[in-house]
């Protein structure tokens, strides 16, 4: 048996519930039953089957836990969702008995099953005005003329409901916090702490069944100011080592003004289910170690540790950029191809030089003669973020290769009156 | 067979000698005359070791069969040292994750023109001598590539010494590219290879119309730890759509 609740709109106001009302109302009605199924603010349904009392019973008390909220409501019972909708149309506290649902339905209008206006008209226009109209329609004709949703259609107008029952997730919040009297001023102390911290966290996460996708560790300090650590796991875990591993990468390069009086410990972007294992590859990567690296990396350094992104561009300097490094997927593996030594392009702090012309191309570079020359590649556009040309906003400029006579292979360019060294291939 | 003859009790002292003399002899007689002992040495140890190879035929055949893992291997020279490490950046990140120390020079595209997968390359910006030691020491420690790729900086003896024994520790290879190895990085360096250019590859004419396709570089072993120094290879370096072309 399932129940309907449907909330016809605020007593005072009559317009339905906000977002925030219709989560207190659903919260409300947990205590009816576990098993909520939240179709939009304003309508649910709740499945009763095993809990004991009856129907009118379960009526009586969905409207008992409502009334605090002072809304106009009505409540159905059928055996069915599209039963139970229609028991709670017809009037509240109605209940649809098993094998009656056709019947309840067969003088209720089409506007019962959320079909579009556009098709209710044209509905109208054929005589089909009610819900028996529908049902008594040839199955397959019907729905050869409106569309595969229609079938769901002339069914639900028989009473027949397929729809499946979409229990509401429960939101679970998994934290642990330390505060005490005394401070910590040692690191020792506050990774003791942590671990204690991470110690019920996992516990937690086991016993729900979960993952965290995420740490917030929030660190109180005795001049009551507080700092917040973000740590974002590789891999959805609920591996304690592993998250001690990553808090300890991020503390490494923080220092506090004053001592630790508290911690706070959130596991956030929770997920359901275990964990991906990779058992008999030695190639395969460790995600959380990797993880685990780039944050002891980024502690150290204060730099991110990127990966390169090509894309097509006029100037040297634009041909590439970084983004911060994620663990490419396991398709990648093998794709990468191998196309033998290619000269590689080294980029140098751009410096002007001294050049000398003779027919039209250097001749001598930084008191070095020439012995091969080729360019100019006049550069004068660079591409927008939309891939369209636009002048370069500087004056263009020419980019010669040059071989000098020390064996150097180097990138100049030539802008304005003067000439700059952009790199050397090595 | 010889452990077989000196461990059996019942022969007579001098029997024994005679037959493990004997039997040496055998053994000896057996071996080609090209096979030298240094050879079969270098076999036995490298047998034991993961090599890298370069993908490079006249390469891997210098160093007989490409890189070791675990050491400190030098590139250096003014040209070709970086073209020499991305061959073998695009080989490693076909199965595994390859860092690069960068001081600012690198240029990513050439990489990928090279065949190196971006996406399995840890770009870790490192301006300073410090910073890029601190960073090695963090990856070999970490074992999450195979490959680190550094160019060099001053650092103190003790850091290269520690550094090289966290590459043998943890099996990676960490190559330092250098115009000239400092004392205290040959000394702990298994390996240390030089590059000299040999001539530049030309495409088309002087000017306007042509190219640089590339340059042939010369491969010098200057220390190897499992051979000895002193041979060399020829190189070709060439720019991607020259070698399409010149397969055409």
């Amino acid at each position: 048996m399932l129940l309907c609740v449907n909330i016809l709109g605020n007593c005072l106001s009559g317009e339905t519930p906000t977002t925030v009302l219709w989560e207190e109302m659903l919260d409300a009605l947990d205590a009816v039953s576990p098993l909520v199924d939240d179709v939009r603010p304003g309508l649910a349904f709740l499945d009763m089957h095993g809990i004991a009392g009856g129907a009118r019973a379960a009526i009586a008390q969905a409207r008992g836990v409502l009334t605090r909220f002072e809304c106009a409501m009505r409540i159905g019972a059928g055996p069915n969702k599209i039963a139970a909708q229609a028991a709670a149309h017809v009037a509240d506290g109605t209940i649809c008995e098993s094998g009656m649902e056709r019947a309840l339905l067969a003088p209720l209008p089409l506007r019962l099953l959320d079909i579009e206006p556009t098709i209710v008209e044209r509905l109208k226009l054929l005589g089909i005005e009610r819900l028996r109209d529908l049902a008594r329609l040839p199955h397959g004709p019907f729905v050869r003329r409106f569309g595969a949703a229609a079938a769901s259609w002339h069914e639900l107008a028989r009473g027949i409901d397929r729809r499946p029952f979409v229990p509401r997730g429960q939101a679970v919040a998994i934290e642990s916090s330390i505060f005490g009297e005394g401070r910590a001023s040692d690191e020792a102390q506050v990774f003791f702490a942590l671990r204690m911290l991470l110690a019920r966290i996992c516990a937690d996460l086991e016993r729900c069944g979960k993952r965290a996708g995420a740490l917030r560790l929030s660190v109180e300090l005795e001049d009551a100011d507080a700092c917040d650590f973000d740590v974002s796991l590789a891999l959805p875990t609920a591996h304690e080592r592993t998250m001690f591993e990553m808090l300890r990468a991020k503390l490494d390069g923080a220092t506090f003004a004053a001592a630790i009086v508290g911690l706070r410990l959130q596991a956030l972007h929770l997920e359901e289910g275990g964990e991906e294992q990779a058992l008999f590859c030695a190639d395969d990567l460790d995600p959380q170690r990797v993880a685990v690296t780039i944050a002891r990396l980024e502690a150290a350094l204060g730099s991110s540790v990127a990966r390169a992104k090509t894309r097509d561009a006029h100037l040297l300097e634009e041909r590439f950029t970084y983004e911060p490094f994620k663990l490419p997927p396991r398709a990648m593996l093998e794709q990468a191809r191998c196309s033998g030594l290619v000269p590689q392009l080294r980029l140098l702090e751009v410096r002007e030089i001294l050049v000398q012309i003779r027919n039209g191309e250097p001749s001598i570079v930084d008191r070095q003669a020439v012995r091969q020359c080729t360019g100019p590649w006049r550069i004068a556009e660079r591409l927008s973020a939309d891939g369209q040309l636009v002048p370069s906003g500087v004056e263009g400029r020419d980019e010669y290769d040059v071989v000098l006579e020390d064996g150097t292979f180097a990138r100049i360019y030539h802008q304005g009156s003067h000439w700059y060294l952009r790199g050397v291939y090595e | 067979m010889l452990a077989t003859v000196a461990t059996t009790p019942t022969c007579h002292p001098e029997l024994v000698e005679g037959s493990r003399r004997k039997s040496f002899d055998l053994l000896k007689a057996r071996l080609p005359q090209s096979v030298s002992v240094a050879s079969s040495r270098r076999a036995a140890a490298l047998s034991f070791e993961v090599l890298l190879p370069t993908a490079i035929p006249a390469l891997d055949r210098l160093l007989g069969g490409g890189f070791p893992s675990g050491v400190v291997a030098t590139l250096e020279g003014e040209t070709g040292r970086w073209s020499l490490a991305a061959g073998l950046v695009a080989r490693m990140t076909r199965r595994s994750l390859v860092a690069i120390l960068d001081d600012g020079g690198l240029y990513p595209p050439a990489l990928a023109e090279a065949g190196a997968c971006l996406e399995r390359v840890l770009v870790v910006p490192a301006g300073k001598a410090l910073a890029m030691a601190r960073a090695a020491d963090i990856l070999l420690r970490s074992r999450i590539c195979r490959l680190v790729l550094m160019p060099a900086v001053a650092l103190r003896d003790a850091v290269w010494e520690r550094l090289a024994k966290l590459a043998h520790r943890s099996g990676v290879l960490l190559i330092v590219v250098a115009a000239r190895a400092g004392a205290a990085l040959s000394a702990v360096a298994g390996m240390r290879l030089h590059c000299a250019l040999e001539r530049v590859l030309m495409h088309g004419q002087r000017g306007l119309w042509g190219t640089v396709a590339g340059f042939e570089i010369r491969v010098d072993v200057r220390k190897h730890k499992h051979m000895a120094a002193g041979g060399s290879a020829r190189v070709r370096v060439e720019c991607e759509e020259m070698r399409d072309a010149a397969l055409r």
